[in-house]
C-alpha cells in the first residue's frame, strides 16, 4: 500500500491507491451535488435559494436531481464497505480509522504544541485524529442522510413500520445533519487540506515526505522499517480469496437490490399521484331508476338546456356519452361538476333523480 | 281689427308652435332602425371625452305612465313574456335613486329615447334584453367592465352560453343594491346560480359566520374569487396562489387574535413539503400544475369547517381518507408524518423536537471545536512565520526530518 518513492524534486509516499482516489472523486461529487441541491431546500424561503432553484430548472428538478446523487452517494458507500472488507479481510490490514485513546492525547498534543505549550508535535499514524474524525463523521452522516432520506422518501413504507412522527423528525435530522456536514467540510476539511496547505495526495496518491514528517510520523517510520503493510503469505491471500468474492458478490447483489427497493418503493413522495376525485356517496340502487321519469326530469331539471336531448350537447357545450359512466361515476360528475359543469348537490338533483336520469340515458342509448 | 288681432294671435301661436316643434326635432337624438335602444348618446360623450359627460336625466314620470300599472308585459318572438313593471320608486330607492351624487337616474339615461310609441324591435327573448341592457351599464361603470370583460362570465357569453351572469344578474336592473359592505348579499347574490356550492359554503364555518351571525370578517365568495374579474378557480395559477389568499386572512395577527386562531400555519405549511414546492411554483411557474397539496385540498374548499367538527375532512377520523386523495396506499398512521401545523413542544411531536434540541446542541459544539482548533492552527503558523520572518510551517522537532527540504513545499 505506501512504499517511499522519488520524483526529480521530491520524495514522496504513496498515499492512495487509484481506486481511493475514484471512490473520494465520486464522493466530491455526490456530496457537492447534494449539498448544491439539497441546502436551498432547507432555505427556500431565502430569495436567494428561490433563484439558485430556478436557475437549476425549478423545485422538481432540484428534487430529481437530489435524489440521483444520493444513489450515487449510496451506490459508492456500497462499494466502500466491499473494498473495506477486502482491506481488511483479505489484506489484513488493521481497522486504523477507528479512534484510539493515543488519537485523544495527540489532540490535546497538537493543541498544546499550536498554543506554545509544548515543543514536541505529536507523531501520527496513517490516519490521524483529524482525519478519523472526519471519516467518522462522514460515516454517520451517510448513515443518517440515509436512514432519514428513505424516510422521506418512502414515507408511506415507513409509516408502516415505524410511528409516522419519525418522517418529520427524519426531515429535520436530514437538513440539519446536512448543514453540520457541509459546515465541517468547510471549516475543518477546506482548511486542513486546501488552505493551510494544499494536499494533493487524494488527486496524485502521493504525499511529500516532508508532509508526512508533520502529519503522519509514525507511519514514514513503519515505511521506512517496512512494517507499515501486513505481510500476508500468498497462499493465504488466495484462500481468503476463495471466501471473500462470494460473500462480496452475495452482498453487492443484496445491497444493490436494496438500493433499487429504496428509489423506486413508491412515488407519492416524488409525483404526487393526480388526486382522487371523492366519489359521490349514493346509496340507491341505479336499478330503481324509471326510464319515463327520467325523460321528464331531464328537461324539468334543465339537463337538456346544456346537454341536449339526449346528451349529444348544445355547443359550446361537448357531447357525452353515458356509456362512459357507470351509475356510481355518474352519480360523481353530477355532485362534482367535471370541467365547467357546475356541481348539482343532492338538494338539487336527488339520488331517485340521478337513478331516473340514468335509466333515460341509459335507455336512449341502446 | 278685432277680427285681425285675433289672427294675429293664431298666427303667433302657430309659429310659436312650428318653431318650438324644429327645434324639438333638430334636438331630438337621431334613431336609425338599426340602432339599438342600447346605444345611448352618453357613449359619445364619452368617447370624447373619457370621462362621463352626461347629467343623470332623473325625471321618470312620462315613462311611469305606463310602466308604474302593474302586470303589463309584452309577449316576445321566443313565447317568453317580459314584465314591464317598473316603478320610479324602485329608481329613486336604488343606487342610482336619491343616494347617488350624481343625481337620480332616468328611464331615458339608460334605455335610450325610445318615446311612445315605441319604434324600437322587440328583443328577441327576455335574456336577450337582459343581456343587451347589461351593456348599458359598462358605460359609466368603465371600470367594472373592464374588469368584467376577461371573467369566466363574460367568456362563456362569448363563447355563447346566454346563462352566463351579466351585470343585472347579480345587481338587479332597477332595484340595484349596494353590495359594497354588505358581503351576505354578495354570497346570496352567487347562490342564485352556484346553489350547490352555496348550500356547501352555507354549512361551511365562514358561511355560519356570515350569514348566521352576520360576521363581516369571513370570506365571501367574492373575497376569494374576485369581484368583476372573476377567473376560473380550476386553472394552475389560482391554485400555485391559493395558499397566500388564505393567509390573507390566517396569517393576520390581529384579525385572528379576535378568534384565537393560530397565525402560525401559513409558515409551518411553507415550511413543510406541500408549501415548499407550492411557494416555488407560485414563484417561478404560477402556470405550471402541482398536484402538491395546497390549503383547500386538506380543509375542503366551500365545505370548511374547523377540525374539531366530525364533518371535517381534517378531523382526526377523516384525516387519512384526505390523505389518501393524493397517496392512494396511505396507511393508518400515515397522516402523523404531518406535524399539523404545530411548533413541535415536549408535548406534541417529542420526537421531532429532540432531534431538534440535538442539532442545536451538535452543530454549534462540533462547529465550534473545529473553528477551535482551526485557530490555534492560524495562530500557530502565524506566530511562527512572525519568528521566522520567512514562509514555511511550524516544523516539528522530529529525527526523521533528514530528507525533507522545507523549501521544496508548495
Amino acid at each position: 500500500m505506501a512504499a517511499i518513492g522519488t520524483t526529480a524534486k521530491q520524495h514522496y509516499v504513496e498515499r492512495f491507491g487509484a481506486t481511493e482516489r475514484m471512490e473520494h472523486f465520486i464522493l466530491v461529487i455526490s456530496f457537492s451535488m447534494l449539498a448544491i441541491t439539497g441546502l436551498p431546500q432547507r432555505y427556500a424561503s431565502f430569495q436567494i435559494a428561490k433563484d439558485f432553484i430556478q436557475l437549476l430548472g425549478g423545485i422538481e428538478s432540484i428534487r430529481i436531481m437530489h435524489r440521483f446523487f444520493a444513489t450515487l452517494l449510496m451506490a459508492g458507500s456500497i462499494y466502500h464497505g466491499g473494498a473495506l472488507t477486502y482491506k481488511v479481510y483479505v489484506r489484513g490490514s488493521s481497522l486504523n480509522m477507528l479512534p484510539t485513546v493515543k488519537d485523544a492525547r495527540d489532540l490535546i498534543g497538537w493543541v498544546m504544541y499550536n498554543l506554545g505549550l509544548s515543543k514536541a508535535h505529536p507523531k501520527m499514524g496513517r490516519y490521524n485524529f483529524g482525519e478519523k474524525a472526519e471519516y467518522l463523521a462522514l460515516v454517520w452522516g451517510t448513515l443518517v442522510m440515509i436512514a432519514t432520506g428513505f424516510m422521506m422518501w418512502n414515507p408511506i413504507a415507513t409509516s408502516k413500520f415505524l410511528p409516522a412522527e419519525v418522517i418529520p423528525a427524519a426531515r429535520l435530522a436530514h437538513s440539519s445533519e446536512a448543514l453540520l456536514a457541509v459546515a465541517s467540510i468547510i471549516i475543518w476539511h477546506m482548511y486542513n487540506v486546501h488552505v493551510r496547505r494544499f494536499n494533493r495526495a487524494m488527486f496524485t496518491g502521493k504525499m511529500a515526505v516532508h508532509h508526512m514528517e508533520e502529519e503522519h510520523a509514525l507511519e514514514l517510520v513503519a515505511i521506512q522499517e517496512g512494517t507499515a503493510t501486513p505481510v500476508v503469505p500468498a497462499e493465504i491471500i488466495t484462500r481468503r480469496h476463495k471466501r471473500f468474492w462470494p460473500y462480496a458478490i452475495v452482498m453487492t447483489i443484496v445491497l444493490t437490490i436494496g438500493l433499487i427497493f429504496f428509489v423506486s418503493f413508491e412515488d407519492s413522495a416524488i409525483d404526487t399521484v393526480p388526486r382522487q376525485p371523492v366519489s359521490a356517496s349514493v346509496t340507491i340502487d341505479p336499478d330503481a331508476g324509471v326510464a319515463e321519469a327520467g325523460a321528464t326530469k331531464w328537461q324539468t331539471l334543465r339537463c337538456a338546456e346544456c346537454h341536449g336531448e339526449t346528451g349529444e350537447g348544445v355547443p359550446p357545450i361537448p357531447a357525452f356519452s353515458v356509456a362512459d359512466f357507470d351509475f356510481k361515476s355518474f352519480a360523481t360528475a353530477t355532485q362534482r361538476g367535471p370541467a365547467d359543469m357546475p356541481a348539482y348537490g343532492p338538494n338539487q338533483i336527488s339520488e331517485q333523480d340521478l337513478a331516473d336520469l340514468y335509466a333515460f340515458l341509459r335507455s336512449t342509448s341502446e | 281689427m278685432k277680427r285681425i288681432l285675433r289672427h294675429q294671435r293664431h298666427i303667433f301661436t302657430f309659429c310659436f308652435g312650428a318653431g318650438l316643434a324644429l327645434v324639438m326635432i333638430a334636438l331630438w337624438p337621431s334613431s336609425s332602425p338599426s340602432q339599438s335602444v342600447f346605444q345611448h348618446p352618453v357613449v359619445e360623450a364619452q368617447e370624447d371625452s373619457g370621462t362621463v359627460a352626461k347629467q343623470p336625466t332623473g325625471n321618470n314620470a312620462y315613462c311611469a305612465v305606463c310602466h308604474s300599472q302593474e302586470g303589463r308585459t309584452v309577449e316576445l318572438a321566443d313565447g317568453t313574456s317580459l314584465d314591464l313593471h317598473v316603478t320610479p320608486d324602485m329608481i329613486t330607492n336604488s343606487v342610482h335613486g336619491t343616494s347617488n351624487p350624481e343625481g337620480v337616474l332616468g328611464c331615458v339615461d339608460c334605455h335610450g329615447e325610445d318615446a311612445f310609441p315605441h319604434v324600437e324591435a322587440r328583443p328577441e327573448s327576455s335574456r336577450d334584453f337582459t343581456i343587451k341592457a347589461s351593456q348599458v351599464c359598462t358605460e359609466c361603470h368603465v371600470d367594472e367592465a373592464k374588469g368584467q370583460a376577461d371573467s369566466v362570465h363574460s367568456r362563456g357569453l362569448e363563447n355563447g352560453n346566454q346563462r352566463a351572469a351579466v351585470c343585472v344578474d347579480c345587481h338587479g336592473a332597477h332595484d340595484v343594491r349596494p353590495i359594497k359592505d354588505h358581503p351576505e348579499v354578495a354570497a346570496q347574490v352567487c347562490g342564485t346560480c352556484h346553489t350547490s356550492i352555496f348550500d356547501e359554503y352555507q354549512d361551511s364555518i365562514h358561511g355560519q359566520a356570515l350569514l348566521v351571525e352576520g360576521n363581516t370578517d369571513v370570506p365571501t365568495c367574492i373575497t376569494c374569487h374576485g369581484v368583476h374579474g372573476i377567473n376560473t378557480p380550476t386553472t394552475a395559477q389560482f391554485r400555485n396562489r391559493s395558499p397566500e389568499l388564505c393567509a390573507s386572512c390566517h396569517a393576520d395577527e390581529d384579525l385572528m387574535a379576535k378568534y384565537d386562531i393560530s397565525t402560525n400555519v401559513f409558515d409551518t405549511y411553507l415550511n413543510d413539503f406541500h408549501g415548499t414546492t407550492v411557494a416555488m411554483f407560485e414563484q417561478d411557474d404560477p402556470d405550471v400544475a402541482s398536484n402538491k397539496a395546497v390549503c383547500y385540498d386538506c380543509h375542503g374548499v366551500h365545505n370548511i369547517t374547523p377540525a374539531d367538527n366530525s364533518k371535517s375532512q381534517v378531523a382526526k377520523a377523516n384525516l387519512l381518507a384526505t390523505c389518501q386523495q393524493c397517496h392512494p396506499n396511505a396507511a393508518s398512521d400515515f397522516p402523523d408524518a404531518w406535524v399539523g401545523h404545530f411548533e413541535p413542544s415536549r408535548d406534541r411531536h417529542p420526537l421531532v423536537f429532540a432531534v431538534d434540541l440535538f442539532y442545536k446542541v451538535l452543530i454549534p459544539g462540533v462547529l465550534g471545536g473545529f473553528v477551535f482548533l482551526v485557530g490555534t492552527d492560524i495562530f500557530a503558523r502565524a506566530r511562527h512565520i512572525g519568528g521566522k520572518k520567512g514562509k514555511g510551517h511550524p516544523a516539528p522537532d522530529s529525527e526523521v526530518l533528514a530528507k525533507s527540504d522545507p523549501k521544496k513545499e508548495g
